[in-house]
């Protein structure tokens, strides 16, 4: 995991989740899609979504620790392939809500939100 | 034992790609059901394509599923020729004919693959492709039982009905509701009360986890639609509220909405199913999102 030296026009930190090398093929003027932590512990805070899977999770093994006691330890996953990043509930104690709804797994796109708990994360497309 | 339901394809009448129809999604019915190993699939809109797609790659060795039509216009059949299941000799398709003596299912998916429409015919498929009847509007398959319901639509179409383990899942699109409203008056008179529908219609989607319901118009835009088959969103939601049904998927949104009237068609439905003081979960049915029930 790499803490940018990029704040993106945000106050706190922006993490970079997945290896260095997959900074490769998105070029200076391009973004990686990435989440950003709006409510919860830790927040405000933006995790550039880089590798091809990455956990969200209480446990400080996984990509994106958030610690929060409404999370499972291994709560949900993002699953990115190309351009498209895919949310799955790693069968949670408390669910994951897209915008309001509780959903299994569902494909991201620009502005969506995502509840876990006292969590309110945002999801942003790259580009 | 859980229940899954994928949506493959939530748009009505005609598939609509494009940037203004990005997030509900552009292609045509076909939500994807699994219980307890049973894989079972409503209607085969051009989202089917799409889950040809990922059966191809969940399950290689083959594919058993069970096929059912609403009924057989086109942006419910169009999939079909690209389903990439049945071109595989390991493939097993089981398609349920609704109307008692009439095989308009097989007919009509070997029609549109005649080769004026279609260059390969339903002949070529490798699939082993059957047919099976309801009998009695009921049947069970691989332990889930299935019921059929009759819907106001033009051509007639079926709403499908399916329980396994104690959950309860409804697919009920293309159906005109507001033409059976009990009291047509009454919802001329007072567009915000409960638009009361037939008890056999309601004891059908009642207790419900999920009723996936044509919502296709607004209000506003009914009357111009009228004879068209399809419902009012509010109409349905009317139909949930009073079926005790636990979400609801407004669903076969129109092809004129950009997602952002969608947004607001769905705003609506929540605000009318609390001003009926009912704990209904309301959401537009989008491509790509899937729920464990």
């Amino acid at each position: 995991m790499l803490v940018s030296e990029d704040r993106f026009g945000f106050d706190s930190d922006s993490t970079l989740v997945g290896e260095p090398g997959a900074l490769t093929g998105w070029g200076p003027a391009r973004r990686p899609p990435r989440l950003e932590l709006l409510q919860g512990p830790g927040a405000p805070r933006e995790f550039n979504l880089l590798a091809e899977e990455i956990v969200i999770g209480r446990s400080s093994q996984v990509e994106i620790c958030i610690e929060s006691q409404l999370m499972s330890r291994r709560h949900a996953a993002l699953r990115r392939s190309g351009p498209d990043v895919r949310l799955v509930d790693l069968e949670s104690a408390n669910g994951v809500y897209l915008n309001g709804v509780r959903v299994h797994s569902a494909g991201l796109l620009e502005g969506d939100t995502i509840q876990i708990g006292d969590v309110l994360l945002v999801y942003r497309e790259g580009g | 034992m859980p229940a899954y339901v994928r949506f493959w394809g939530t748009r009505g009448s005609i598939p609509t790609p494009g940037h203004q129809t990005r997030r509900y999604g552009g292609n045509t019915s076909c939500v994807e059901l699994r219980m307890d190993g049973a894989l079972l699939v409503c209607d085969g809109g051009t989202g089917l394509r799409e889950l040809g797609l990922d059966l191809r790659r969940r399950m290689p060795e083959g594919v058993e599923a069970h096929l059912f039509f609403s009924h057989m216009h086109w942006d419910h059949i169009q999939g079909f020729p690209f389903f990439v299941p049945a071109y595989s000799p390991e493939s097993r398709l089981h398609v349920y004919e609704t109307v008692p003596g009439d095989n308009r299912v097989q007919r009509l998916l070997h029609g549109q693959m005649k080769s004026e429409y279609f260059p390969v015919s339903f002949s070529e498929l490798g699939a082993t492709i059957d047919a099976r009847h309801f009998s009695q509007d009921e049947l069970w398959v691989q332990g889930v039982r299935v019921r059929c319901f009759e819907q106001p639509h033009p051509g007639r179409s079926f709403a499908f009905s399916f329980e396994h383990d104690g959950k309860k899942i409804v697919y009920a699109t293309d159906s005109e509701l507001d033409s059976c409203v009990c009291d047509p008056v009454l919802r001329e008179r007072e567009p915000e009360a409960l638009r009361r529908l037939p008890p056999d219609l309601v004891g059908f989607i009642e207790g419900a986890d999920l009723l996936i319901a044509d919502g296709q118009y607004t209000d506003t835009e009914y009357p111009a639609k009228r004879g068209w088959g399809h419902a009012s969103a509010a109409t349905a939601v009317d139909l949930a509220v009073q079926a005790g049904v636990r979400q609801c998927a407004i669903f076969h949104h129109d092809p004129m909405h950009s997602d952002e009237v969608v947004e607001e068609k769905i705003q609506a439905c929540r605000a009318r199913a609390a001003a009926h003081g009912s704990e209904l979960i309301v959401f537009g049915a989008r491509e790509g999102v899937e729920l464990k029930l």
